[in-house]
Order: C-alpha cells, then sequence, then structure tokens
C-alpha cells in the first residue's frame, strides 16, 4: 500500500509544515539556542553590550551560596508540590466519582480553582493569610488563639506556597483522573468485588495500577508545573522572602533578568532549569515504562 | 452623490496632511491607578495649547517594567523620546548609553527653569555638575500617626516621636494601653534604610557615595547600619513593628495603618493626599512629623526619591526639540503646583512653593508641611545627595534579605558583614560587565 497516496507532489507535506515550522523555529529553537548561547556572556542592560565569559556564570552558580539555596528550595518546593497535588487530586477524584447526590456541583467546585488566574489566586491568599488582617489568623486566633506569622517564618512561608501552588493545581489532576476513572474497565472491578476484595484493596491493586498511565502522565506534567510555573504565587506572596527562603529558581530567573540586569546569570539558570527537567522527564519514561499498564 | 464622496475623501485628505505634519513624541511613565488619568489630562492640555506638537502617553507598569522596555525599545531602534526612571535606575541609566545628558539640550532662554529646582532635588539630580534628567516626581519618607490612638494611650497627640528611642517609649505606652494591637509600621524596604543612614550623616558607598567617581565600595557594616538594625530589631522582637511578611509591600504596610492596626506608619510623602482621604474614610484624625533619626547623632536630613524623566538618543532635531518643550512644559511651576496638590509629591521648582506659600496652601494643609519641612531642613552634602550605585536594585534585596535574617535571630554583626560582602560583590560584577 502507498502510504504517501494522500499527496500528489513530494514537496506538499513539508510546504503543509512549514507553517509549523516557522513558528517553532522562531519562537521555541532559536530562544533556547539564544539562552545556550547568552549563559556564556556577561551582559549588561538586556544585551545593549555583553563580553564572552566562558563557565564563568556557571562557576557563580555553584559556588555561591545564596544560589545552592536557590536550588535546594527549588527541589523541596518542587517534590512537595508533585506529592501533594497528585495525591489530594486522586484521593478527591476518588470521592468525587461516586454518584451522590449533587456530584455534578461536587466537580464543578473542584474544578474551579484551575479555572483561576494564577495573579488573582496569588492576591487573595495575600489577604487571607496577612498575619494582623487576614481572615485565617483572625479565624485561628478565635478557635485556637494563635496567630502565626505566615510570611516572616520561612518554614511557615515555603509550606505556604506550596499550599497555594498545591491548591491551584489540584483541580486539573482531578480532572484527568476521573476521566481516567470512568474509563476503568467495569468488569475487572466486579470481579475484585465478587471475590470479596475490601474497598481498600479494591482500590489498591485494580484501580491504582489500571490507573497509572494517567499517574504518569500527570506526574510528567506536575513536575513541569511545579518548575514552571509557580512563579506568580513567589512574586505576589514573598518575593522570594523571608531572606532567600522561597525564592526558587524560575523567580531567580526573572530577578536576576529583569530587575538585576543580569542576563546571563539568569540564562545559566534557565539552561540548568531546563537540564533538570529533561532529566526528570527521561528518568520517569525509564522508570516508568516497566510498571505503568496500559491496558489491553 | 459622487461630490458628497469628494468632499468626505478631499477633506480627509487634508486632515491627514495637517495630522502628519504634527511633530509625534512618545512618553512613557510608571504610574498606574488616578496618577494615570492625572497625567493623561496634563498631556491633553499640552497637546491642546501647541498644535504643533502631539505628544502620546503611555503607563508601563513599574518603574522596573518601565525602565526594561525603554531600553528593549532603544534595542530595537524604537525608544519612545521620554521616559520615567526611578532615582536609583539614575547610575544604570547613564551607564546604558541610550539617553542624552539634558542639560545640554535646554534651548536658550528656558534655563531659567534648571535654576529653579529646590537645592535637595538639584543636589540628587545633577550627576557630574549637570541636569541628565528633569526631576519630576520626588518625595521623602515621613511619620505618619493616628492622633486618636495617640490620646487613648495618653500620648501628645500633637508631639509626635521623633528619635529612636521616643518611637519606642512611645511603643510602650500605646501596646501597654491597647490603644492599638501594633505600634508602628513600615514597608520592609531597604529605601528606608537608605534614609536613616543619610539622616546620621553617612555614606552609603565610597567616592563619596559614587558621586565623585564610580562607587567601588558599599558601606553596609558601619555604625549607622548597626543602630538603625539594632533599633528596628528591637522593636521587631517587642512585638511592637508589624508588617505583613513580603519585602517591599507598600500596600500592606498602609493598610494596617488605616485599619488603625498600628498607631504610626512610615511611609513616603508621595501618600500624604491618599492618607489624608483614608483617614477621613476610616473616621481618625491624622497626624504628620519628621522620620524618626537616630538619637545623639545630628538630623543630617533624607534623599530625595522618586522619579525624573530622561530623554533618549537618536531622535531627529524637531523631535528632541518638542520632546523638550514638552518636558519643561510639564514640570513647570503651574504644573508642579497641580502635581503638588494631586498627590503629595513635592513641588520641585522654587517658583511653585512661592505659589503654594503665596495661597496659604501649607497652613491650611498641614499634613503637607511636615513633608516639606523636612525636605528644606536637610544639610546639603554627599549623604543626602544620596548614593550612586550601578547595581541598586540588587543592592537593595541584599539590604533587605539581610534584615529578615535579622529578625530571624542572626548575629547583627555576621548579618551585616556578609551582606557588605555580598553587595561589593555584585558591584564589581556590575562594574566589569559595565567598562567593556
Amino acid at each position: 500500500m502507498d502510504t504517501h497516496a494522500a499527496y500528489k507532489s513530494r514537496w506538499l507535506p513539508w510546504v503543509l509544515l512549514l507553517p509549523s515550522f516557522v513558528i517553532l523555529l522562531v519562537f521555541l529553537y532559536y530562544p533556547t539556542i539564544e539562552t545556550f548561547v547568552l549563559s556564556l556572556f556577561q551582559v549588561a542592560f538586556l544585551g545593549l553590550s555583553k563580553s564572552f565569559v566562558g563557565l564563568e556564570n556557571y562557576k557563580i552558580l555553584f559556588t555561591d551560596p545564596d544560589y545552592r539555596q536557590i536550588f535546594k528550595n527549588t527541589v523541596v518546593f518542587a517534590f512537595f508540590v508533585v506529592i501533594f497535588s497528585m495525591a489530594v487530586g486522586l484521593a478527591l477524584s476518588v470521592l468525587a466519582n461516586q454518584r451522590v447526590t449533587g456530584w455534578r456541583i461536587y466537580r464543578l467546585l473542584l474544578i474551579w480553582p484551575y479555572a483561576l488566574s494564577p495573579a488573582v489566586a496569588g492576591v487573595i491568599f495575600l489577604f487571607m493569610f496577612n498575619p494582623q488582617s487576614g481572615i485565617v489568623n483572625y479565624l485561628l486566633e478565635i478557635s485556637l488563639g494563635v496567630a502565626p506569622d505566615w510570611l516572616t517564618n520561612p518554614t511557615l512561608a515555603m509550606a505556604l506556597l506550596v499550599f497555594v501552588a498545591v491548591w491551584k493545581n489540584v483541580g486539573y489532576n482531578v480532572v484527568f483522573y476521573i476521566a481516567g476513572l470512568q474509563n476503568l474497565p467495569g468488569e475487572v472491578l466486579e470481579a475484585a468485588l465478587i471475590d470479596g476484595a475490601t474497598p481498600w484493596q479494591r482500590f489498591w491493586r485494580v484501580t491504582f495500577p489500571l490507573l497509572s498511565p494517567m499517574t504518569f502522565f500527570l506526574l510528567i506534567i506536575n513536575t513541569i508545573y511545579a518548575f514552571f510555573e509557580a512563579f506568580p504565587f513567589v512574586d505576589l506572596l514573598t518575593k522570594g522572602g523571608p531572606s532567600n527562603a522561597t525564592n526558587i529558581l524560575i523567580f531567580n530567573i526573572y530577578r536576576d533578568g529583569f530587575e538585576y540586569y543580569k542576563t546571563g546569570m539568569a540564562a545559566a539558570q534557565s539552561v540548568i532549569l531546563f537540564i533538570a527537567v529533561v532529566f526528570l522527564t527521561i528518568l520517569q519514561f525509564r522508570l516508568g515504562e516497566g510498571r505503568v499498564h496500559y491496558g489491553g | 452623490m459622487k461630490r458628497l464622496v469628494t468632499v468626505i475623501g478631499l477633506s480627509a485628505l487634508l486632515g491627514f496632511a495637517f495630522a502628519a505634519e504634527k511633530v509625534q513624541i512618545t512618553f512613557w511613565h510608571a504610574f498606574g491607578g488616578g496618577r494615570t488619568a492625572f497625567i493623561q489630562r496634563a498631556v491633553e492640555d499640552f497637546n491642546y495649547t501647541h498644535p504643533g506638537i502631539e505628544v502620546k502617553v503611555e503607563y508601563k507598569g513599574s518603574y522596573r517594567d518601565t525602565l526594561n522596555a525603554a531600553i528593549l525599545a532603544a534595542k530595537q531602534g524604537n525608544a519612545p523620546h521620554i521616559v520615567q526612571i526611578f532615582e536609583v535606575g539614575s547610575q544604570l541609566a547613564i551607564d546604558s548609553g541610550i539617553f542624552v545628558p539634558i542639560q545640554d539640550f535646554v534651548p536658550a532662554g528656558l534655563e531659567f527653569q534648571l535654576d529653579d529646582y529646590i537645592k535637595p532635588v538639584a543636589n540628587y539630580y545633577r550627576i557630574g555638575g549637570k541636569f541628565n534628567s528633569i526631576p519630576w516626581n520626588s518625595s521623602n519618607p515621613i511619620l505618619y500617626y493616628n492622633k486618636d490612638i495617640f490620646k487613648k494611650a495618653g500620648l501628645d497627640p500633637n508631639n509626635p516621636p521623633k528619635t529612636y528611642n521616643e518611637v519606642v517609649q512611645a511603643c510602650e505606652k500605646i501596646i501597654a494601653s491597647k490603644a492599638a494591637p501594633k505600634c508602628i509600621t513600615w514597608p520592609l524596604h531597604s529605601w528606608f534604610v537608605e534614609q536613616w543612614i543619610a539622616e546620621q550623616g553617612a555614606l552609603l558607598a565610597n567616592n563619596e557615595n559614587g558621586r565623585a567617581a564610580r562607587a567601588t565600595d558599599v558601606y553596609i557594616n558601619s555604625e549607622a547600619m548597626k543602630r538603625i538594625m539594632k533599633w528596628w530589631k528591637g522593636l521587631y522582637d517587642k512585638g511592637y513593628y508589624a508588617y505583613t511578611g513580603k519585602p517591599e509591600d507598600w500596600d500592606g504596610a498602609n493598610q494596617l495603618f488605616v485599619s488603625k492596626q498600628a498607631a504610626m506608619e512610615i511611609t513616603s510623602t508621595s501618600d500624604v493626599t491618599f492618607m489624608q482621604n483614608a483617614s477621613f474614610e476610616n473616621g481618625f484624625e491624622l497626624g504628620t512629623g519628621f522620620l524618626p533619626t537616630a538619637d545623639g547623632v545630628e538630623r543630617n536630613g533624607t534623599v530625595v526619591g522618586g522619579a525624573s524623566l530622561w530623554l533618549t538618543k537618536g531622535h531627529p532635531q524637531k523631535e528632541q526639540e518638542a520632546a523638550l518643550t514638552f518636558l519643561l512644559w510639564f514640570t513647570n511651576t503651574e504644573n508642579m503646583v497641580r502635581w503638588h496638590k494631586g498627590t503629595g509629591y513635592f513641588p520641585v521648582l522654587n517658583t511653585s512653593v512661592k505659589v503654594l506659600e503665596w495661597q496659604h496652601w501649607f497652613e491650611r494643609n498641614p499634613a503637607y508641611r511636615a513633608a516639606f519641612d523636612q525636605l528644606l531642613q536637610s544639610k546639603a552634602n554627599r549623604a543626602t545627595q544620596g548614593a550612586l550605585i550601578g547595581p541598586f536594585p540588587e543592592v537593595r534585596t541584599i539590604i533587605e534579605n539581610m534584615i529578615q535574617e535579622i529578625f530571624q535571630g542572626k548575629d547583627l554583626a555576621k548579618a551585616l558583614a556578609e551582606a557588605d560582602a555580598k553587595a561589593d560583590q555584585a558591584l564589581k560584577r556590575y562594574n566589569a560587565s559595565v567598562k567593556k
């Protein structure tokens, strides 16, 4: 069979692909290559002048204690965001998958936060967690008699950021997990039920393994989210404070690049972030291959 | 019908021809909210009274966003004519090389306006002997206080604290009498630290605050800094000082004060109008006083904060002249009076001050008085001239991180020494990058 039958001429498919290639080239490949190049330069004023410094920027990144702190923060933040948003997402999906009265409303409410703009979410949380006049401390004060300084304590500030990032992304995971749960083969669960498996066993032995392709997909998406999309929360809630305790890579790239005009340093950090995420994704594919069950 | 079309077509053509004769000037600034409208109205007045020039004004986001946008536009050969740049960006703006030193281009007959700037403002913006930009919005930090809370705490509502110790003493009374849950607030911002250093007559950088020659050493580890930090940390530890936890949170500090959670706030004079309105809405009597200073050190004065207007390079002669005409009009005596009344920013011209005095403005609006007296009483020296440091934005973050570390209990001497080393490092890297 001739698979090229759809196209009369050889070059037509290339012409049709051209617009996509141009867009990829201009908006993806060129900036990526440019970032790699810039990371080897000391750049002043957003590129008005630059000089080649080799790996100097990377040397600073790996030896400066402030940058090491930022790397550590990024790992801690990403780890907890991924774990919690997936675990909470799965738990809520299982609950919302039940046909109880008002299930449509529950589902809608669960997905809602995802539809909110991150900037709006950040501002709302800033108001809620204001130590003196926020609603959270007001309620804690009258019920438990405590009023924590959410943004002044390094651990609490990081915990709050993780919480906001998780809250914002759970809806996304719920959408996919509910879709996954709806498509589970009913006969397998039924067989398990007849065999006398408890709900707990049914979930961990049947449902969870059957959901593994979805879990795997979400793991990658959530990792990318945790590394790349937390910027507005940091910018609005803590500005990386108290004293760098919540400064994560994506925020610092912006800061070095656009507030301090250290474009070369920002580029070097982007390269590291890029490599880290590529590495994690490859790792997940390697580890996932044997464990993910695609059914059929 | 045909004739009608011809007439319309002709008049459209004519209109186009007339419009094309106008010199187009773009002006980028960083004022959002009510101030955008305020500036827009002034620009419309200008366009109406200057038929040959059409100024287009655009709000470009924060000070940093505006500067970034201007640099990028200049890189593409498409720079706006006039850009508002914050004071700590002055050295950076000069180093970037995309602006012209404005004083060299002021047309004959209008130089008098440059001699009209009040001294503290002229001192700040005259760099290397001449104005590189036209001073515009200028401010200082002052103390705002809630007179009702003062009365409740048994304090004299007409005598706000003037020194660090007096603040502590007032706080003791306010907290003990439960007149307010917190005593004092101000945004955790390096700007206040810079001001308190100048008040003590100390410098923030070598080479006379970077004014005699390019600064190569930042003075964070200084006696002046120690006095500030000891006092601030003391207030924090006793629960007198409150802030939202987020650095540079101006709105958060205002909210604490306006909602009567704190009895005092230190913030910019540019908020006088806002504070007067807010105190009226929230039903309390507002007082203003000088920025409290270190005990036992003579009050030296504050540094002018705010921003100035810069003219970019590489425009045709005609456009450059038009831009300058607008700049000098926009900051002339009448407009500075209007600007001051509408915002609280200083009237930066001596003649504007005279107009306001003639109108008995300061007597009728005492809240504006403290702000202005403080500025006029500032001594003119290198300390109050303010530091010129290339990587100032980064140095500010270093100082702010240091403050939070001290709050968390880090040893004062160690925190200062470390921040000092970091700032010097940042300055060294910056200087190396501009020399090439």
